[in-house]
Parts: structure tokens; C-alpha cells; sequence
């Protein structure tokens, strides 16, 4: 059986992401009264799953680290197919950056006990980082293949996949036990359906702390955090209008000028 | 102590719906409004999603999820589009006779395949005299050694042409106080759907006559017992229509405020966004809490239909509310828009045509006080 | 100077994870390695480059031209294509025997997984795709990332190196000094690597027509194209950003182009770093279709137009005769900045 832990994260909702705002004080992310909902790529590594399962004989099992709403997001993927949940929870967690996030996550899954495969959504769409992913790979000392856009053959416990390059992409073979982070290109999510979560009724979610992980408190959360965020700009959000900067001179020069703007901005 | 809150299944039914609705739904509304036509690819989408099977029991291939649930489904599809909210109702009021009152060989029958939306549903009671009055329809029915034959015009019918598996309501040529209930088979001889009606609004929904011409049905497809068809058609559209219809109406309200909160936020006007002046906040606020109070209304019912209770006085009640609640609100989002409100392009115009349909279908605003003064002088 | 605390003799170095591409360093590490001397300098200490390839005869110098002290220098067949592994194992190896104060890799799709593997192996923090790097002063590195409407500053304070990786363009091409030398230093590959994860072969796609929804820059036109001919000069300027085309409804009336394209309020809703909108007015129906662009440009002939308040850059021009004019200004600042990895410019002055 090839046993799947699929790592999930619960972020605001992108849709409503300009209620965000950053605590001057803790100088974390204060989400509240922002819904959380799955990040979009970590469905498409639970639909890989799911996928798998369908086809083989496997075992899905979905992790996630996060306040205790984020069940809510542990159920959803019990509802589009996986087969049990696990949430890590616990106050200790807060304030993790990705080096600690994924120190939690890997000590979770070795909890778990074998996996064969570990998947991961390519990046999240609130912090925009793609780091726990590999992170968690290296921490379990496992192989990592980032940014998987197709698996385009299973030969036992040897897979070739593609991995998306910003002009192409590398054909990696890889060897399970691996960590791979998928892209949107992968597949196509399925729905959420209504029998799916009637079915996600009779399935179990974990939760676990720091002691059932057996970790200790100054691992993980924003003291096992080797970052530290600070200093915070917090430009005037309420006022969406931009400061025209008018760019003249001749239609030369204007343009040449227009040409230096946009590459000290860094779009060209 | 009451509680009033939904339970994480059902946030998460609301979202499954609301995922439904955005991207499955969404795509066919303007040709829908265009050529007035429900979509068939649509329906196949709606029988994918399970969308019929909600309020169908699971011994026949339902998910018997109940009223709460399906409120919730079309409240969410309504948001996105009134007329498939309607559409969808309809299949369940059209499931709603079989469920409650057929015998187990009609449930075996037609039930999974509704589930499945392999066969559409649909009520025939409302006549030309009208469907608030019920005793007065002409439709007839004798019997034939071991059949029926039933002839009658039968209008207002949504789902008259798409819909497969149609409950008629009918009264004997020979004892016309004997109402009846039959399940006829669109394929049937002697049937036919006839005049497809094009309406101000719920364009999308498909609304006409059905004909009956000396229809010869097999005995089996009698509803319940022969006398009881008024009670059967009254129960389906009082605990089923009106309860759809609250959906509907619920959708569409919160589609006129979410249009309405939109525009007034991102409309420039003296300098400033008109969200900030107080005769659009009040408006704002007049369609807020006639939502919240609506929901509260309409939740409170399918609840207690959830356990079991009657609750067609409280769906009466209801109903009355939330679609005298979406007309105004609908009203107030186009004036809340200004010129942009009448422009085809926004869809506020087409959420005031169709708010003027929330309130006839499954018995008017009048019909409705009728009920509720009778609930209070009880 | 400011200095870091147990800085010194013995603080260490500023390291830029270099890459390569057909024999050539690529423009932004090039760039990296040009902010990476300025930090080092103003740290006291050298700047390393660490260089992975299969083929590096005559590659490196540019490195040094653009200000690295020295190249960790790693080439054999085993590393021409990026191979996760023994390229982890290296920078690790490497990392843990020189303990860099500073490692900077870019937001390339190498850097983004090498980066977050090296990280975890050094129990390190990682900052991701900056667009500004700048010492305290306590020399520690702020790394600094846009984030919900405002600018964070995220440091490392307490372990090493401090790593990021920097976004793409961020920093300007260094002058580069043709003459400038350093030492380099090869590296073995390492005998045992487990080989349980190898890059077969490295495929190249031309990009196609990017979709608007996910597109990173937008060129948006509208009735200002006036006719078709106008029309295709804006689908010149899309083309030559490698941007995604957008409309107006006013074009989409004109059927210069289709309806999928129309950006705003019955079209679609995007998201790109960059906007440039050209020939059109700024109506609502469209802007709203724009939410959380990065840069936002307007060409419209008409000073007054409304498009002026809600962009950052604007120029009042026919953006007939303008864009023309933009698409070569465009493909000379490309090929300058091509040149100017391979080219001298004269002694640095850094």
C-alpha cells in the first residue's frame, strides 16, 4: 500500500485578503474575521492524492499545522477524499516561520509512521513562500522534486516527473520515499461535493500537540522561528489611489524614461 | 436555549454550493438570459453535483440531507443565478409527492433516477383559474378498467418541457369533489408540453403549459390514495415550493447587496466613494437587515422541518418576507446603481426582472398573509 | 563602519549562490553579486560566489568583473544540469566548513529549491523572493519583502548564514571590471551521493499566449487604438513584455479583439505585477477588473483622462506613435543589459 501524508495549509481567503492587517506589536499576520480556506495549490496535491488512491491501493492522509478553525480545512479534504486528518494544534505553534512550520510538520508525519509519499502545494498564496515544502523533504531526509507539474510514469518506487522551469521544465527521476510540491498544471481539483462531506462524517481528525509530538516548546512556534519579521512598513492601504508620476519630455525621452522606471522597478 | 448557528457541515455545504454556483453555474447565465432557454448542459451539471439528490432518501440513491440543506444549495445557487435556483426547486417540489406519499414500487421507480437527474421533475396543479385556488381546476380523470385518463390544461408549469416525471393534480369527470394525484410520464401518449411562456424575469427557467388529451396512465401511477390529491399538491408546494422559494429569494437578496455593497465602494462621486453617504448606507442597511431577518425566517422553518415538525405556516411567513424583502432590495440596488442599473452589462437589472418572479411562484404575497392571518386568528 | 557583533577578522563571508545558463552567468546573478559586494564592503569582509556547472572554462570571470573575491568553483560533467542532490550536499558541506554571514540565492526556479533544501540542512532561516537587502546597524541583514499592503523587514538575528532569495531585477547591473581578478576555488564533487533523485534532461518551451488570469505582466488597449493597424502596435508592446493581452469593451466592440480578453467588471478580474493600459480611459467598468498590480502604467493622448489617478506612471502620448517607440526602447534596454554581462565598462567604482 502506498501510504500519502498530503500537507495542507488554512490562509485567509485570498478573496478578502486587504482585511489583513499586520499587529504592530506581535509583528504577525492578524487573520481574524478573515475565512480561511485551503490554499488553492494544496488542493491540487489533494486531488494528486486522491488520484492516486483511485488507482492504486493507498492510503491518504492529510496534515495540517494551524489554529483550531483550520479543522475546518482538515474536514474539507476528509470531504473531497482523503482518509483521515491530522491538526497539529497547539499555542506553542504560533508564530512559526517556514523553518519551524516545517520542523512541526516533518516531526508529524514521522509520528504518523511510514509514508511512502509526501506531497505539498508549490507555494502559499498568503505568505507567497514555497519553502516548507522542501524544508519538510530535507528535514526528513528525503528527496525533493519541486514544482511537479506532471508524473509521467510509475515504475514501482521509481517515478519520473516533470518539474516546471520558468521556460520549460526538467525531467526528474526520483526515487520514493519523496517529497514532491505540485503545481495548478498538475490537474483540476475536483468540486467539493455534498456526498463527499456527508462521507467525511465517519472520518477521524487528530489533534496533536507539542507533547504528542514530543517536541520541545522552544522548536517550534515564533521561538523555533530563526526569523524574526520587523520594522513594518504598513503603506496607507485605505487610500487605493496611486501617485501618478507623469513621465515627459520628448516621445523618445519619455519613453527611454518609462524604460528605467519599469526596470528599476524590476518588471522588465 | 436555541441555537442558531449552522454546524461545520453545513458552512461547508454552503461552500460546496457556493463553489458549484461560481464556476458551474455562473458560465451560463447570460445565455441564458439571452435566449431564455435552461441550459441542458447545466442540468447535467446540477445532476452531477448531486444538486437533485439532496432531499431524496439514501435508500434510493438520495443524500437525505433534509431541508436545512437544501436551503442552504439554493440560497447559494440563487446568489448566482435566481432562475436555476427556481429550476432546481422545482425538481424537488416535483420529488416532493413520490417521497411523501408514494408506495414503495414509485419510490423504487422514479426515486434514484431523480437522485441521479436522469429523470426531471416537475408539479402540475395551477390552471388557467389560477393556483391559489386549487378546487376550481377543470383537469379530469376516469377510470378505464385498470387506467386513468386524464385531460386538462395545466399552466405556469416550470419545468413544463424539460421535466420527465410530473405530478398532476386532477379531479374525477364522474365525482368532482375526488381530487387526485398521478405521476405522469412526459413520453406517454396523449401528452404534450405545449406554449413555452417567456417571462419578464428567471429568463433561464423554463416556465409553460402542459396538455393532457385523453392521457391514458397505468393504475400504478395513481399518487397516494384517490381523494387525497389536493393534500398531497398542498403539502409538496406548502413544506417544499414555499421553502424553494425562500431560497430563491434569499439568493437573490444577498446578490443585490453584495452588487449593491460593490458599487458603492468602488463608485467615485464628489471626491469620495458613495458607500460613504448616508443616504446609500441607508439603503445598505435596509436590505441587511431585511437579509438577517429573512434568513432568521427561513432557517428557523427548514429547522424545524429538519425535526420532523410541520412548518407551513412559518414558510408562509417566510416566504411573505424574503421575496417582499429581494423585490425592495432589488430596487434599491438599481437605484443604489444609478444609470449603470439599468444597463443590461450589470447584473442588478436582471436581479430586479427577477425579483418580481420570486413572489407569484408557489403563492403569491397576498396568499401568503391569507395564511399567516389564519395562523394568528388560530 | 557598523559592525556586526562578533563580527571582524572573523565575520564571515557574503555568499551568492551563482547560476549559468549555456556557458554564460546569468544577468541576475551578475546583479546579486553587484548589491552582494556593496554588503560585503560595508561589512569588512569578502564575497563569495559559489559556481555549479558542467562546463565552466571561461565563465567565471565575469564574477569577479562584477566583484567577487573568490569562486568556489564546482565543475564536472555530474553538475552540467542542476542535480538536487549533490548540488544540496555541496553548498552544505561548503557552507558548514566556511560559515557564511550572508548567503543570497535568486528567485529562479533552481534557486527556489535549492535555497529552501540548503536552509533546512543549516537550520537556517530563508526570506523569500526580496526586493531589497539592506544591513542595520548592527550588520544584520534586513531582508525586505511587500506584504499586505506594506514593506516587512524580515531578519535572521541569530543563526547563519542569514539566507534569501531576491527577487528577479531588483538590483541594478554592477559596472564591471573587465580586469578585476580573484581566486578561485574548486570544489570535488562528492563520491557518495545516495542517487535518489536525478535531473534527467532539461527541456526548453516557447512560451505561448500567457493567460490573462495568471499572467505577470498585462497590456490592456482600448479605443485610443483607434483602428486595427493601432490596435496590433499595442499586441507589439504585449508581445515584446511577454505579457498577456487585455481589452476594453470599446475594442472588443470593434472586434479588434475577443471578449475572453476584456479585463473588468463583465470581463475578467487579474492580478499582474505589471499594467500597462493603453488608449483607454480609465472607466470603472474596467479598472475594477485590476486588483493588486504591482506597477500600473497609462499611455492616453488626453492629460485629463481619469486613467492618470489610479496608475503610478503615466505619459500623455497618441499611443500610436508612442508604443512603437516604447517596443524599441524595450529591446535596447534588453540587449544592453545582455551586453552587458560579457562587456567592460571600465574600472568599478564600488
Amino acid at each position: 500500500m502506498l501510504r500519502i501524508a498530503v500537507c495542507v495549509k488554512a490562509v485567509p481567503d485570498p478573496k478578502e485578503a486587504t482585511r489583513i492587517k499586520i499587529d504592530p506589536v506581535t509583528r504577525t499576520l492578524l487573520r481574524r474575521d478573515v475565512p480561511l480556506v485551503t490554499n488553492h495549490l494544496d488542493r491540487n496535491a489533494v486531488e494528486a492524492a486522491v488520484q492516486l488512491k483511485e488507482e492504486l491501493d493507498a492510503h491518504v492522509a492529510v496534515i495540517s499545522m494551524g489554529p483550531p478553525p483550520a479543522e475546518t480545512i482538515v474536514r474539507e479534504c476528509l470531504a473531497l477524499g482523503a482518509d483521515e486528518g491530522i491538526l497539529l494544534c497547539d499555542q506553542a505553534f504560533g508564530g512559526a516561520d517556514a523553518f519551524a512550520t516545517a520542523y512541526s510538520l516533518a516531526k508529524g508525519i514521522e509520528k504518523m509512521g511510514g509514508f511512502d509519499l509526501v506531497l505539498c502545494g508549490m507555494a502559499s498564496s498568503d505568505s507567497g513562500t514555497e519553502w516548507v515544502g522542501p524544508k519538510i523533504g530535507a528535514l526528513l531526509g528525503i528527496p525533493v522534486v519541486t514544482a511537479v507539474r506532471e508524473i509521467v510514469e510509475r515504475d514501482g518506487r521509481s517515478w519520473k516527473v516533470k518539474a516546471s522551469l520558468e521556460n520549460g521544465y526538467r525531467l526528474v527521476r526520483v526515487r520514493l520515499p519523496a517529497l514532491l510540491t505540485v503545481t495548478r498544471e498538475l490537474n483540476t481539483p475536483r468540486a467539493l461535493s455534498f456526498s463527499g462531506i456527508v462521507s467525511a462524517r465517519k472520518k477521524e481528525i487528530t489533534e496533536w500537540g507539542i507533547n504528542d509530538l514530543g517536541v520541545q516548546e522552544e522548536a517550534v512556534g515564533l521561538r523555533g522561528s530563526p526569523t524574526i519579521t520587523a520594522n513594518l512598513t504598513i503603506m496607507n492601504g485605505k487610500d487605493s489611489k496611486r501617485a501618478v508620476e507623469m513621465i515627459t519630455g520628448t516621445r523618445e525621452e519619455a519613453a527611454e524614461r518609462l524604460v528605467e522606471k519599469l526596470a528599476a522597478a524590476g518588471m522588465l | 436555549m436555541i441555537d442558531l448557528m449552522f454546524t461545520e457541515e453545513q458552512e461547508m455545504f454552503r461552500k460546496a454550493a457556493r463553489e458549484f454556483a461560481e464556476t458551474s453555474v455562473a458560465p451560463h447565465v447570460a445565455k441564458m438570459e439571452e435566449t431564455g432557454r435552461m441550459s441542458d448542459e447545466l442540468i447535467r451539471a446540477l445532476g452531477e453535483a448531486e444538486m437533485m439528490a439532496l432531499t431524496i432518501p439514501e435508500e434510493y440513491d438520495g443524500l437525505g440531507l433534509g431541508y436545512t440543506a437544501r436551503l442552504i444549495a439554493l440560497e447559494e445557487i440563487g446568489r448566482v443565478s435566481a432562475a436555476t435556483a427556481l429550476t432546481l426547486q422545482v425538481f424537488a417540489l416535483g420529488v416532493a409527492p413520490i417521497t411523501m406519499f408514494g408506495d414503495e414500487e414509485q419510490k423504487k421507480k422514479y426515486l434514484p433516477g431523480l437522485a441521479k437527474g436522469e429523470r426531471l421533475a416537475t408539479v402540475g396543479v395551477t390552471e388557467a383559474t389560477g393556483g391559489s385556488d386549487p378546487k376550481s381546476i377543470r383537469t379530469s380523470y376516469r377510470k378505464v378498467g385498470g387506467d386513468y385518463v386524464l385531460t386538462g390544461r395545466k399552466c405556469f408549469i416550470t419545468n413544463s418541457h424539460i421535466a420527465d416525471t410530473i405530478t398532476i393534480l386532477a379531479r374525477g369527470e364522474e365525482n368532482p369533489d375526488l381530487f387526485t394525484c398521478f405521476i405522469v410520464e412526459s413520453g406517454v401518449e396523449g401528452f404534450k408540453p405545449a406554449h413555452e411562456e417567456h417571462k419578464m424575469g428567471m429568463r433561464g427557467c423554463n416556465t409553460g403549459w402542459l396538455v393532457l388529451e385523453d392521457c391514458r396512465i397505468p393504475g400504478e401511477n395513481l399518487l397516494g390514495e384517490e381523494g387525497r390529491g389536493l393534500r398531497i399538491a398542498m403539502s409538496a408546494i406548502g413544506e417544499v415550493g414555499r421553502a424553494g422559494m425562500v431560497g430563491c429569494a434569499l439568493g437573490l437578496h444577498t446578490a443585490c447587496l453584495e452588487a449593491s455593497v460593490k458599487f458603492a465602494k468602488e463608485r467615485i462621486l464628489y471626491g469620495e466613494p458613495i458607500s460613504n453617504l448616508q443616504m446609500i448606507q441607508n439603503k445598505l442597511a435596509e436590505m441587511k437587515i431585511d437579509l438577517e431577518a429573512g434568513r432568521l425566517l427561513g432557517y428557523r422553518a427548514t429547522s424545524m422541518q429538519d425535526k420532523g415538525m410541520r412548518a407551513s405556516n412559518e414558510l408562509a411567513a417566510a416566504k411573505y418576507f424574503t421575496t417582499e424583502a429581494a423585490q425592495k432590495a432589488a430596487k434599491m440596488a438599481v437605484d443604489i446603481h444609478g444609470a449603470y442599473g439599468c444597463m443590461e452589462e450589470y447584473p442588478v437589472s436582471r436581479y430586479l426582472r427577477d425579483s418580481f418572479l420570486v413572489g407569484a411562484s408557489a403563492g403569491t404575497s397576498d396568499i401568503m398573509k391569507v395564511i399567516v392571518a389564519r395562523w394568528a386568528l388560530e | 563602519m557598523p559592525m556586526h557583533d562578533n563580527m571582524g577578522a572573523r565575520c564571515g563571508a557574503v555568499w551568492v549562490i551563482a547560476e549559468q545558463t549555456d556557458g554564460r552567468i546569468r544577468t541576475g546573478s551578475l546583479q546579486l553579486v553587484g548589491h552582494a559586494r556593496k554588503l560585503a564592503n560595508q561589512l569588512g569582509t569578502c564575497l563569495e560566489v559559489v559556481l555549479l556547472g558542467g562546463n565552466l572554462v571561461g565563465v567565471i570571470q565575469p564574477l569577479f568583473a562584477a566583484g567577487a573575491d573568490r569562486v568556489y568553483l564546482g565543475n564536472d560533467p555530474d553538475l552540467a544540469l542542476y542535480q538536487p542532490e549533490i548540488y544540496t550536499e555541496m553548498v552544505v558541506k561548503l557552507a558548514t566548513e566556511q560559515e557564511p554571514e550572508i548567503m543570497l540565492v535568486g528567485s529562479t526556479s533552481m534557486g527556489r529549491e535549492l535555497a529552501p533544501l540548503v536552509a533546512a540542512r543549516l537550520q537556517t532561516g530563508l526570506t523569500a523572493h526580496c526586493i531589497d537587502l539592506v544591513l542595520d546597524e548592527n550588520g544584520i541583514l534586513e531582508q525586505r519583502v511587500p506584504a499586505y499592503g506594506g514593506l516587512v523587514s524580515i531578519t535572521c538575528p541569530d543563526r547563519r548564514p542569514q539566507m534569501a532569495t531576491v527577487a528577479r531585477g531588483v538590483f541594478p547591473m554592477p559596472q564591471l571590471d573587465e580586469d578585476s581578478t580573484g581566486e578561485v576555488v574548486p570544489l570535488d564533487v562528492p563520491d557518495e551521493v545516495p542517487g535518489r533523485v536525478q535531473t534527467l534532461e532539461v527541456i526548453r518551451e516557447e512560451p505561448e499566449g500567457v493567460p490573462l488570469e495568471i499572467a505577470s505582466v498585462i497590456v490592456a488597449g482600448g479605443a485610443g487604438a483607434g483602428d486595427l493597424d493601432g490596435w496590433c502596435k499595442i499586441a507589439d508592446l504585449a508581445k515584446v513584455l511577454n505579457a498577456a493581452l487585455g481589452s476594453t469593451r470599446p475594442a472588443v466592440d470593434e472586434g479588434w479583439i475577443g471578449l475572453e480578453t476584456m479585463i473588468g467588471q463583465s470581463g475578467k478580474v487579474v492580478s499582474p505585477e505589471l499594467y500597462i493600459g493603453v488608449g483607454l480611459s480609465g472607466e470603472m467598468q474596467h479598472m475594477v477588473g485590476i486588483t493588486g498590480a504591482k506597477v500600473m502604467v497609462a499611455i492616453n493622448s488626453d492629460a485629463k483622462s481619469p486613467v492618470f489617478e489610479q496608475v503610478d506612471y503615466g505619459v500623455v502620448d497618441d499611443c500610436r506613435k508612442f508604443v512603437p517607440v516604447l517596443v524599441e526602447k524595450i529591446k535596447e534596454h534588453r540587449e544592453r543589459a545582455l551586453s552587458r554581462s560579457s562587456r567592460s565598462h571600465g574600472p568599478t567604482s564600488i
